[in-house]
């Protein structure tokens, strides 16, 4: 198959995956809200720490056997000195994450102990962003397709929920922080938080870099958040545009929701992930030495 | 002389669906005026310099999009309290 032909193939494919949520949302309540809703799918509670398998989940472990399986996969298949494809991918990820993400944010002397850390927080994050698009049948709703017990056919991102991003940077902080405290000592570490302003106004600018660390917390995940929630909204919206109106002229709105798609897919999935563990790093490596 | 205060709370249900609906698009729009004028400036910098120095549209590329993922998510904290607003409240 040429280029030119896969090329159409997928975007023929895309389209169709599109109307799929979009006419088996005409049978039932088209409610957008509902896509975001977790319910239980099996129940594990032990006391108080709740670990039921809900969707979110689902997709978390999803990404996990891809990362963990795929990987231990190309290795087992014995890595060449002319790669496969599967070994070639492998090494542009880790390039990416080497030369784009580590060698910019970390500096030399914390390299081998957080390096890990960052590209399996970028790998983690890139795949669930970009998992998200394929459209898999774990939707609140079921009978879309006539078959009434498979359910529907939706998108779903697991970063799309502030739990989980809020985790991951929560991890993010205490790392950041306790390499600080580690390196410098803990009154060490408040004295490289000293601005350099008159003695005057030295405590108001203190207070404003103690805050502007605690909203770190605030911006990076609500950064990944909402860049997932509000593209898959728009996503849905668009798709469903034909519902909404409640008339044939709302079709107009499908090659918008094929735009938003294939954009959120290609530019911000990825990107994302990028982001989030460039930013990481930055926090940890600033935490060491901050750059005079 | 006695200051009296008079509280009222809105129930017209309409009304209220009228007022989340205008946060709505009020804190996307307004949030939007921003960072659009950031991207157009990041842009038309990173322009600049390209021309300036065509070697080095690799590096540059790159530092642009770090700074367009940085810029964009300030629209989102808006968006984010217009959603919070429209299906929380």
């Amino acid at each position: 198959m040429t280029r030119a032909r896969l090329r159409a193939a997928m975007l023929a494919a895309s389209a169709g995956l599109l109307l799929v949520p979009a006419f088996a949302a005409a049978g039932t309540q088209f409610d957008p809200s509902t896509e975001f809703s977790l319910d239980r799918y099996l129940d594990l509670k032990f006391g108080p720490i709740d670990l039921s398998i809900n969707k979110a989940v689902i997709y978390l472990l999803l990404t996990t056997a891809i990362l963990c399986i795929g990987s231990v996969i190309i290795v087992r298949r014995g890595l060449k000195s002319r790669p496969g494809r599967g070994q070639n991918i492998v090494e542009l990820a880790y390039e990416f994450a080497e030369n784009q993400i580590g060698r910019v944010s970390l500096p030399a002397s914390a390299f081998p102990t957080w390096f890990p850390y960052i590209a399996t927080l970028f790998l983690f994050i890139a795949i669930n962003n970009l998992i998200s698009f394929v459209p898999l049948p774990i939707s609140g709703q079921s009978g879309g397709l006539g078959i009434s017990s498979l359910p529907d056919f939706g998108l779903y991102a697991a970063t799309a929920n502030i739990n989980v991003t809020l985790a991951l940077t929560i991890v993010t902080f205490l790392c950041t922080h306790i390499v600080g405290v580690r390196a410098h000592g803990a009154w060490g570490y408040l004295k490289t938080l000293e601005p350099d302003a008159p003695r005057a106004i030295k405590p108001v600018i203190f207070a404003l870099e103690l805050l502007s660390q605690l909203l770190r917390l605030v911006s990076l995940s609500v950064r990944l958040f909402a860049n997932m929630l509000a593209g898959h909204l728009l996503i849905i919206m668009a798709a469903g545009f034909a519902v909404l109106v409640g008339s044939y002229v709302g079709l107009v709105a499908i090659p918008f929701a094929l735009f938003f798609y294939v954009l959120e897919w290609v530019l911000v999935a990825g990107l994302q992930g990028f982001i989030f563990a460039l930013l990481s790093g930055i926090y940890i490596g600033y935490a060491i030495e901050a750059p005079h | 002389m006695s200051v009296q205060t008079v509280t009222t709370t809105v129930t017209n249900p309409s009304m209220v669906t009228a007022a989340k609906t205008l946060t709505l698009g009020l804190s996307t729009g307004l949030g939007a005026i921003g960072p659009g004028v950031g991207v157009g400036y990041i842009m038309g910098k990173t322009i600049e310099a390209v021309a300036r120095q065509p070697e080095l549209r690799g590096e540059l590329l790159s530092l642009t999009f770090l700074g367009l993922a940085l810029t964009e998510a300030i629209t989102f904290y808006a968006l984010l309290m217009g959603f919070v607003a429209f299906f929380l409240a």
